[in-house]
């Protein structure tokens, strides 16, 4: 992530991106190189076999220009009038410093000064010149036997028409494989990164919850190792929830028995707390209220172990969420005026657990009275399909990135540790939502002070509840 | 209380039964322990318990078990004592013949509460509407052999055959008839047999509801004398 936190102009390219170019100006480079490479050896080929003609025609004329002259009082422009010349061809002679040509537009002039000195060391010479009709290959021939030089220039048009056609059809060959390249390179990054979407896909539902997400098997044995990794991997961390819930649940247990023996020992004690010293009725009292702590921190624990375990260790009945709340409160020590009463209401009944729902709402209630300064208002409203109950409460508030976090286990906020309780409440309050179909969550209080917690369960239907309990739990 | 009520406890729990029992004893109940069930049945035939506390979980034979065995021939409330979350447990203790139940962590209070509401005396009608002869007779099932709640003495007959009824099952059946006819939710029945409030069991009803069935119905797959009613609870007709 080097590449965006240095700032917002050097991006890293996206792995389809890369791949993508990276097919694309591969295939650009061999295209181009393929089509150069044809290019030079097609115009080497027919360079040199037009220079061949070209050598071939000069010598032809060359010779009948000689046989021409040899001929006595012939006159050299008379010869050249003989010539039956191509279109394309001009022939200049030179014959005792007097120049002769075959066109009126081409003289001495044009014919290059290193043929003229080849012609005159006695030599055959072959030049190309550029002329305003186009390239031209133009060919010396001596002519001793007459004591001429011989000049033919030809004019290439159709040589360099080829050529431009060649380059066209090669450039737009490049081109066409650079984007066949691109388009096959997309291709593969789709494929290539399919893989991975899934895996993101899966990694961002295992996320969410669902704890049973696992990557469908796959002939592929490249990818067969990423998912089979993925695989065992969700199990190893789905492995090691369970251990932590069976521990947890483990060690609750064993802590069943003996701690039920110690508060019943205790309330022997109690009962006879009038026998005792003011000093041992003191630590007597002591004990009494550390183990009803101890107690409520148990229970809070196996009721997380029963939630943990699914719907399938509810025991659902349908009841009144009003009445629910009210005796919620009434263990809370939370007086029932704070219970905002609704005339004619909806009758607001929630399919629940009411044990252990009402376990969690006496935790959420006194969460409001230890750390919330008090609790202010209690609502319960019914809307269709769902029931919504509020605690408001006139603490310092839970700040914003802390509202998610307060529902993990064994969580409290920085300033409240000596307060009792914490800890396990507001987890029991989730899970146990959770395990209703219900969501809960923080927000700010409706004066603007304090906060606001908010729980929504799904309403039951009123039919009657004959039927087995729906299965609930978080991986639902 | 005239004679001391006696309470049989089995647990295999040392800490438990111990605190348990003095605790018992401090409330003025004459308390017999064992941590085998074993000896525990031969402590009934000896003892004649008014009401059993029985841990489920115990080693040797276990506390279903233990109900079974004993319920023939007892009709004394039943109260077991069980791990919180097996709930299936509770059913199944529930269905081979306690009366209640409580869980693990538990505090006294708790345990004393359930005693006291069934060792409540049942039949609190006296103005139940009777025949004229007899206040206290009431025809449930006029089919013949004919089915009789006779609530001044106890007991409900079957033609010439008595029907024996655990102390809860009779009790249920008394609250059903004050006055018949009327229907009865599991909650309000809840909390006049079992003085359990709002956060009882509902499931204790129904299953005491089907051993009551069982009973005293001629055909207890479909019930004449205790009809369900639907959403609502339950209804003895007199018929």
């Amino acid at each position: 992530m080097t590449a965006t936190s240095t700032g917002g102009n050097v991006r890293r390219l996206g792995l389809r991106t890369t791949i993508t170019a990276s097919f694309a100006l591969g295939a650009l480079l061999l295209s181009v190189s393929m089509a150069l490479g044809t290019y030079l050896l097609a115009r080497n080929y027919l360079v040199d076999q037009r220079e061949r003609t070209a050598s071939r025609q000069a010598f032809t004329h060359a010779s009948s220009v000689r046989d021409g002259l040899l001929t006595s009082g012939a006159r050299v422009s008379d010869v050249l009038g003989a010539l039956s010349l191509p279109s394309d061809g001009t022939v200049v002679v030179r014959r005792d410093d007097t120049w002769f040509s075959s066109s009126l537009d081409i003289g001495e002039d044009d014919i290059p000064a290193e043929l003229r000195e080849m012609a005159a060391d006695g030599s055959v010479g072959l030049t190309w010149q550029d002329t305003e009709q186009g390239p031209a290959v133009v060919v010396a021939v001596p002519l001793p036997a007459v004591g001429a030089h011989f000049f033919e220039r030809v004019v290439t048009t159709e040589l360099s028409r080829t050529l431009d056609a060649l380059r066209i059809i090669l450039t737009v060959f490049a081109v066409l494989t650079a984007i066949a390249g691109a388009l096959l390179g997309r291709w593969a990054a789709r494929r290539v990164v399919a893989p991975l979407d899934r895996v993101a896909g899966a990694a961002a539902r295992i996320a969410a919850g669902s704890l049973d997400t696992r990557l469908d098997r796959t002939d592929d044995p490249d990818l067969a190792t990423i998912v089979a990794s993925f695989n065992s991997m969700v199990d190893a961390v789905n492995d090691r929830i369970a251990r932590d819930a069976r521990f947890a649940a483990d060690v609750s247990h064993e802590l069943r028995s003996p701690l039920t023996a110690l508060v019943t020992s205790v309330d022997v004690l109690h009962g006879r707390r009038d026998e005792l010293p003011a000093r041992s009725q003191q630590a007597l009292d002591l004990i009494r209220s550390d183990l009803s702590r101890f107690q409520r921190v148990l229970e809070d624990l196996l009721d997380l172990g029963r939630l943990e375990a699914g719907a399938a260790a509810l025991v659902l009945g349908v009841v009144d969420a009003r009445a629910l709340t009210a005796h919620a409160m009434e263990a809370a020590g939370v007086s029932p005026e704070r219970l905002a009463s609704a005339e004619g209401a909806e009758p607001a009944t929630v399919r629940v657990d009411k044990s252990v729902m009402h376990r969690a709402l006496v935790n959420l209630l006194e969460n409001g009275e230890r750390h919330g300064g008090g609790v202010t208002g209690v609502t319960v409203t019914s809307s269709p399909g769902a029931v919504v109950l509020t605690v408001d409460d006139e603490g310092p508030g839970v700040p914003r990135s802390d509202r998610t976090r307060i529902f993990e286990r064994f969580v409290r906020g920085g300033s409240r540790g000596s307060l009792p309780g914490a800890g396990l409440g507001l987890s029991l309050v989730a899970e146990t939502v959770r395990a209703h179909g219900g969501t809960v969550r923080c927000s700010d209080g409706p004066a603007g002070s304090g906060s606001r917690f908010t729980v929504q369960l799904p309403a039951a239907d009123r039919r009657p509840s004959n039927r087995a309990p729906t299965r609930t739990g978080r991986s639902a | 209380m005239t004679a001391m009520t006696r309470v049989l406890l089995l647990e295999d729990d040392d800490g438990i039964r111990t605190s348990l029992r003095m605790a018992l004893e401090d409330e003025g109940y004459q308390v017999s322990d064992a941590a085998r069930a074993e000896d525990a049945l031969v402590m009934v035939g000896e003892l004649a318990p008014d009401l059993m506390l029985v841990d489920l979980m115990l080693g040797g034979m276990d506390g279903f078990t233990f109900i079974r065995r004993v319920r023939p021939s007892s009709a004394a409330p039943i109260i077991v004592v069980s791990a919180r979350d097996d709930t299936e447990d509770i059913v199944a203790a529930l269905e081979a013949g306690a009366d209640d139940y409580v869980t693990k962590p538990f505090v006294v209070k708790e345990v004393t509460a359930r005693l006291r509401a069934l060792l409540r005396r049942g039949g609190t009608t006296d103005e139940a509407s009777g025949r004229e002869d007899d206040p206290g007779r009431v025809v449930l099932d006029a089919t013949e052999p004919s089915l009789v709640l006779n609530m001044n003495a106890g007991t409900v007959w079957r033609g010439d055959e008595g029907i024996h009824l655990t102390v809860t099952e009779y009790r249920l059946l008394c609250e059903l008839a004050s006055p018949p006819g009327r229907v009865r939710s599991r909650s309000s029945l809840l909390e006049a047999v079992w003085d359990r409030g709002f956060f009882g069991d509902e499931r204790i009803v129904d299953v005491h509801i089907r051993r009551l069935r069982t009973k005293i119905e001629l055909d207890p797959s479909d019930p004449q004398v205790v009809v369900t009613v639907r959403g609502l609870g339950y209804r003895l007709d007199r018929r």
